[in-house]
C-alpha cells in the first residue's frame, strides 16, 4: 500500500518539478541571478497554496496531525544552508530537482550531480561524529519549533493555530503575485 | 514558459506538497542520498550495520549517524523498500511522464538542462563538462545532510508548516546562493 502511495505522491512531485521548470538548472540559475523570478514566484505560490490547503483541511478536522513533521533548529541548519547555497548557486540544482532532471532531458549532468551528492552525503555520514562532538547540533538548539501552533507536539512562537497558517499561506500567495518578474536586467550580469 | 501558465504550474506543485502530507508525510529527498550511499557502504563493509534486537529499530551501527534515533537510518539502509525510498524513485518517473507529454517544440526550449555557460562539446572533455555538476552535487548534499533537509524537506515542506527551521534554512541558502550565482555569472562574462 505504501509503495502505491509513494509512486503516486513521488510521481506527482516529479511531474510538478518538471512542469514548473524547477528541474532545469538554467531556470534556477536565472532565478538566483535575479534575472527571471518566475520560479521564485512559483515557489512562493506553491508554499502558500500548500499552507492554505493544509490549514483549511485541519480547521475542518480532516487532517491527520501525525502526518506533520517538523525539523529541529540548530546551528547545523544555518551552516548546512550556507554550504548548500554555494553548491545551489554554482550548478543550479538541488537534491529533488536533479533526480527529476535525470529523466527529463538533462540525464548526464543530473547523474553527475547525483553521484556527487552520494559522495557528499557519505562524507557527511563520516564527519557526523566529529561535527556532533564540537557541538554543531547543540548550539542554538531550539528544538522542533513552529511559528503557529499546528500541533501540541511542537512548541510554537505564536499561540495561534491553523487560522494563522491560513493567513500566512495567503500572504505567501499574495507575495508571489506581487513579486516582479525580474529585479536585474539581463545585461547586468 | 507562458506567463499565464505559471500560476497553474505552481498550483500543481503546491498540490503535490499538500497531497504528500495529507496522505502520508511531508516531501523529503535528501535523506535518501544518505540511505543509498549507506547501502553501498554496508555492502562494502558488512560490519558497519548489524542486527541488534535491543535497538529501537532492530539495527545498530558503529557509525554514529546511522545509529542516530535508535538506528533509524541503519534500518532504512538494511530495509530500503519503504515509502521514502520509493517516493524518490518515483520522482524521475513523474518527470519523465511530464517530459513525454510536453509538446516536442516546447521541449527543446524547456529541456535545456545545462547550467554551464560557454558550452562547446567539441572543446570540453567529458571530465571537465560534468565535474562541476559532480562537485556541486557533493557540496549540496553535504550541506543538506548537515542541515537535515534540503529545498524540498526544509524549505518547501518546512515553510508550508510554518517551521522555524524551514525559514532559517531558506534564508541561509539564498544568502550564499544568490551571490554565488551572480559572481559565477560575472566570471563567465555574463553569458547565459
Amino acid at each position: 500500500m505504501y509503495t502505491v502511495l509513494a509512486i503516486i505522491t513521488g510521481g506527482f512531485f516529479g511531474f510538478s518539478l518538471y512542469i514548473t521548470g524547477a528541474s532545469m538548472p538554467k531556470k534556477l540559475i536565472s532565478m538566483l541571478r535575479l534575472q527571471n523570478l518566475t520560479l521564485m514566484k512559483t515557489i512562493l505560490f506553491a508554499i502558500g497554496s500548500a499552507s492554505v490547503h493544509l490549514a483549511i483541511t485541519a480547521i475542518f478536522g480532516w487532517f491527520q496531525l501525525s502526518h506533520l513533521s517538523i525539523k529541529a533548529v540548530n546551528l547545523g541548519v544555518i551552516i548546512g544552508g550556507l554550504i548548500f547555497g554555494i553548491g545551489f548557486g554554482s550548478v543550479g540544482t538541488c537534491p529533488g530537482t536533479c533526480v527529476a532532471a535525470s529523466a527529463s532531458g538533462g540525464l548526464k549532468k543530473a547523474v553527475a550531480a547525483i553521484a556527487g551528492g552520494l559522495f557528499g552525503a557519505f562524507a557527511f555520514t563520516l564527519s557526523y561524529k566529529g561535527l556532533k562532538n564540537i557541538g554543531l547540533f547543540d548550539t542554538m538548539n531550539l528544538g522542533k519549533l513552529t511559528l503557529f501552533r499546528i500541533s501540541d507536539e511542537y512548541d510554537s512562537v505564536l499561540n495561534i493555530g491553523y487560522p494563522g497558517l491560513l493567513i500566512m499561506g495567503l500572504l505567501f500567495v499574495a507575495a508571489s503575485l506581487l513579486l516582479p518578474e525580474k529585479l536585474r536586467s539581463d545585461h547586468d550580469a | 514558459m507562458k506567463k499565464r501558465n505559471w500560476i497553474r504550474n505552481a498550483a500543481c506543485l503546491g498540490a503535490a506538497f499538500y497531497i504528500a502530507i495529507l496522505l502520508v508525510k511531508p516531501v523529503g529527498v535528501s535523506t535518501q542520498f544518505s540511505v543509498l550511499s549507506g547501502i553501498f557502504h554496508s555492502a562494502v563493509n558488512e560490519n558497519v550495520i548489524t542486527q541488534d534486537e535491543d535497538a529501537e529499530n532492530g539495527y545498530k551501527s558503529e557509525n554514529e549517524y546511522y545509529n542516530r534515533h535508535g538506528g533509524k537510518l541503519a534500518k532504512s539502509i538494511k530495509e530500503p523498500w519503504n515509502y521514502d525510498f520509493v517516493f524518490v524513485l518515483a520522482i524521475p518517473v513523474g518527470a519523465a511522464l511530464a517530459y513525454t507529454l510536453n509538446r516536442k517544440d516546447k521541449r527543446s526550449e524547456l529541456s535545456d538542462a545545462c547550467a554551464d555557460e560557454k558550452e562547446d562539446p567539441h572543446e570540453q572533455s567529458p571530465f571537465r563538462r560534468y565535474l562541476p555538476s559532480f562537485i556541486g552535487g557533493f557540496i549540496i548534499l553535504y550541506g543538506a545532510r548537515m542541515a537535515d533537509g534540503c529545498t524540498s524537506g526544509h524549505m518547501m515542506s518546512g515553510m508550508m508548516q510554518s517551521s522555524i527551521s524551514g525559514y532559517i534554512f531558506a534564508a541561509a541558502v539564498f544568502l550564499t546562493a544568490i551571490p554565488t550565482a551572480i559572481i559565477i555569472g560575472i566570471i563567465n562574462g555574463g553569458k547565459r
